[in-house]
């Protein structure tokens, strides 16, 4: 149930954002689907992002407990805050490239 | 090199399995291969595995749940004596403090409950649970954790010595139905997959 309504939403929303776009705004079918695109890239940069924070943090945390003796939780890195960190890190390198 | 064909393709392959997991009973599927079923049989000892102890010693909901199935389990009297393990800090009471207090409000006696603190890992509750128990003779437990985690700890445990009834306890559906519940499956299956590697690796199992 939950499932259907969300997609119902999602889809009333995005056809309603359609119809602003291209009727009231003027925007092109060309132009969304370069924004597809972009959109894709940029989740493709977040897990580059993503990826890289995920294989540090958990070295940091497995090499302090090796060399030190400190111990260091590897569920820290189960905080979803940080695959918002991520996203956001992904959002500006690929506005950044944009703006080149 | 131009790296948009890359990205491209990881964003694609991202969103698609975000797509099945979130919308597809994949996860379900997954946990269903990682969890060990329940043998819930008189023991020695009930031994219940740490969760996390929130600020000003409140048990998060893991721990929570674990301890109460604990307890019920101990009134059903499948065994005479009910362990606590869990997470040590610099401040404050221990997780296992906690719960041990929560056993015995619940009217548990309490010389029939242990609480070992100390450990910060799986493997490490098992040395000192092991250390705790194998001195009273104790051999066989029921070992009370999520299901998923079952598997692992069980071996953990066997390895220090004792014979492992699985009593698992989980705050989550294994027939997810929603999107929200399946992306935590998820994440919770590709952590134990993750802490199974790098035990097997380590030469833990």
């Amino acid at each position: 149930m939950t499932q259907i309504l969300l997609v119902t939403l999602l889809g009333f929303t995005s056809a309603g954002a359609y119809l602003v776009g291209a009727r009231h705004l003027g925007l092109s079918r060309r132009g969304l689907r370069a924004a597809a695109g972009k959109v894709i890239e940029t989740l493709g940069t977040t897990v580059v992002f993503a990826g890289i924070n995920l294989g540090l943090g958990l070295a940091i945390a497995l090499g302090a407990r090796t060399l030190t003796g400190t111990f260091v939780s590897t569920y820290l890195l189960a905080d979803p805050a940080w695959l918002l960190l991520s996203l956001l890190q992904g959002l500006t390198f690929q506005w950044w490239r944009e703006c080149r | 090199m131009n790296p948009v064909p890359v990205l491209r393709l990881l964003g694609l392959a991202s969103l698609g399995l975000f797509l099945a997991v979130a919308f597809s009973p994949l996860p379900n599927a997954a946990t269903r291969l990682l969890r060990e079923p329940a043998r819930l049989n008189p023991a020695d000892a009930i031994v219940v595995l740490g969760g996390n102890l929130l600020g000003g010693g409140t048990l998060d909901e893991s721990s929570l749940r674990r301890a109460v199935h604990g307890i019920l389990l101990r009134q059903r009297g499948l065994a005479p004596l009910l362990v606590f393990s869990g997470q040590t800090f610099p401040e404050g009471p221990t997780e296992a403090t906690v719960r041990a207090r929560l056993a015995r409000d619940l009217g548990i006696p309490p010389e029939t409950i242990l609480p070992v603190a100390g450990a910060h890992t799986t493997r490490e509750e098992a040395a000192r649970v092991g250390a705790a128990l194998r001195p009273r003779g104790i051999r066989r437990i029921l070992l009370v954790t999520d299901s998923q985690h079952l598997m692992r700890a069980g071996r953990l445990f066997e390895n220090v010595g004792f014979e492992v009834l699985g009593a698992p306890v989980d705050d989550l559906p294994s027939d997810a139905s929603n999107p929200g519940e399946r992306l935590q499956l998820a994440r919770r299956a590709v952590g134990e997959a993750l802490a199974r590697l790098y035990y097997r690796i380590a030469g833990y199992l």
